[in-house]
Parts: C-alpha cells; sequence; structure tokens
C-alpha cells in the first residue's frame, strides 16, 4: 500500500522534524518506509535514515507499508509529514 | 541530491585530541572552532546551546551533530562543517559521544549536510572510520568519497 505526501516543514526534514517523525512511527501498527525520487526506501522509525533522505519542502515522498493496520500507519504518518512541526498547531 | 561536504570541512576545522567535561563544554568547543575559521558570527554560540537543550543533538554512533537554529541562519558566515573528536567520551543525552560534527549552514545547506552525514553514520564502516581517522586529512578525505 502506497501513499504519496509533500513535506510541508519550511526547513526541511531537518533533526528535528525527523525525530518528530521517527518518534510517531515506532508506536504504529504497520512498519512504514519512506523514499523520494532521489533516494531509495529507507525505514520511518530511524532519525538518520530519514535526515539522509535530505528532503527539502515540498520534496514529494512516497510512503509504503502493508500488513494489518498499513492504512492507518500510513495516514497517521502522511499527516505529520504535511504538517510543519516548527509552528506550533492552534 | 549532491552535496560536496569537502568544500565545507577546512582541515583546520577538524580537531582529533579534543577535551570536555560535559556536554556543555563540547558545544562550547564546537563553537571555538567554527569562530577560529570565521565561519560563524560569535552570537551562533548560543544558537548552538539553545538548540541542544530544546533537543539533543546525539543521532547515535557515538556522534552528535550540534547546530544553530533555523533563526540563527543569519550568523553563518559560511556554510562549514567542523569535526572535533573527544577521545575519552563527553556524556550526553542519548549516549555517550566521541565524535561531535557541529554544523553551520544558511538554508537548505543545513538539510543537505544532515543528510550526507547521516549516510555516512549509517554505514558501520564508515561511522567507525568517522571515529577512528588517524589525521585530519583522512577525515576530510572521506567525507571527499560522499559524492553520491
Amino acid at each position: 500500500m502506497i501513499r504519496t505526501v509533500l513535506l510541508a516543514g519550511r526547513a526541511g526534514l531537518h533533526l528535528r522534524a525527523a525525530a518528530r517523525i521517527a518518534g510517531a512511527a515506532a508506536t504504529l501498527p504497520a512498519p512504514v518506509t519512506v523514499r523520494t525520487m532521489q533516494r531509495p526506501p529507507v525505514p520511518a522509525d530511524s532519525v538518520l535514515a530519514l535526515v539522509s533522505l535530505g528532503a527539502l519542502c515540498g520534496t514529494e515522498l512516497i510512503l509504503e507499508a502493508d500488513g494489518d493496520g498499513a492504512a492507518e500507519s500510513l495516514a497517521n504518518l502522511a499527516d505529520l509529514f504535511a504538517t510543519d512541526g516548527d509552528v506550533p498547531r492552534v | 541530491m549532491t552535496t560536496n561536504m569537502s568544500a565545507v570541512l577546512d582541515v583546520r576545522a577538524v580537531r582529533l585530541h579534543e577535551v570536555a567535561a560535559d556536554r556543555e563544554s563540547a558545544i562550547h568547543r564546537c563553537a571555538d572552532v567554527l569562530e577560529e575559521i570565521g565561519a560563524v558570527h560569535p552570537s551562533y554560540r548560543e544558537a548552538m546551546l539553545d538548540r541542544e537543550w530544546a533537543m539533543s543533538t546525539y543521532v547515535g554512533e557515538g556522534v552528535a551533530i550540534p547546530h544553530g537554529l533555523d533563526m540563527s541562519r543569519d550568523l553563518v558566515r559560511r556554510d562549514s562543517l567542523a569535526v572535533l573528536r573527544f577521545p575519552g567520551g563527553v556524556e550526553w543525552e542519548g549516549g555517550r559521544v566521541t565524535v561531535c560534527v557541529a554544523i553551520a549552514a544558511r538554508g537548505d545547506g543545513h538539510v543537505a549536510l544532515l543528510s550526507a552525514l547521516g549516510r555516512i553514520l549509517l554505514d558501520p564502516a564508515r561511522a567507525e572510520a568517522l571515529r577512528a581517522a588517524g589525521d585530519p586529512a583522512a577525515i576530510v578525505a572521506m567525507l571527499e568519497m560522499d559524492e553520491t
């Protein structure tokens, strides 16, 4: 199962942003991988792997998961990637 | 993305025999080196400390990557890295650090450098080489190899 999302964070997928997403990914029912058009898939629950993608604001991210909870896991992470974590939600 | 890390790592910014009593002292040493090579305004030091207290910059493999905040980008004069090795180790939130890779970068340069460093550290052999390299030129050469 695949889902694509555009990265929202204005400063790109920096360390704090990656930590926020990896932390959430670790709690999801299905393991999720993330890739870009340039970089092969990496596990979403690894901070280093996420920053290694070098994703800038607006980069298309391709999320993939399979099995039980895949849809829920993809929806959850897609929401996080589509939200700028540096801007507090009101 | 192609990032020429060697272009931002001056051999003068590689220090192999550093000593720091704690995490804060290690950050100060990183800021000292970035200042010495003319990479940052002196106020960048405060941004590095603020960033560190906001969330540990420990990334695993005995490596921390101290850097400033997005709002401190104007304090960066020239995108640069500094590599400081602490053979005795420094207690960090998250683990024991033997290498600090300090980052000073404006705009998108920051994410590009993080990406290149991330790929090195995900490779256990290269992460070990970074911790064990015997001279500054070897570390610069190692980063030059990362042209993928």
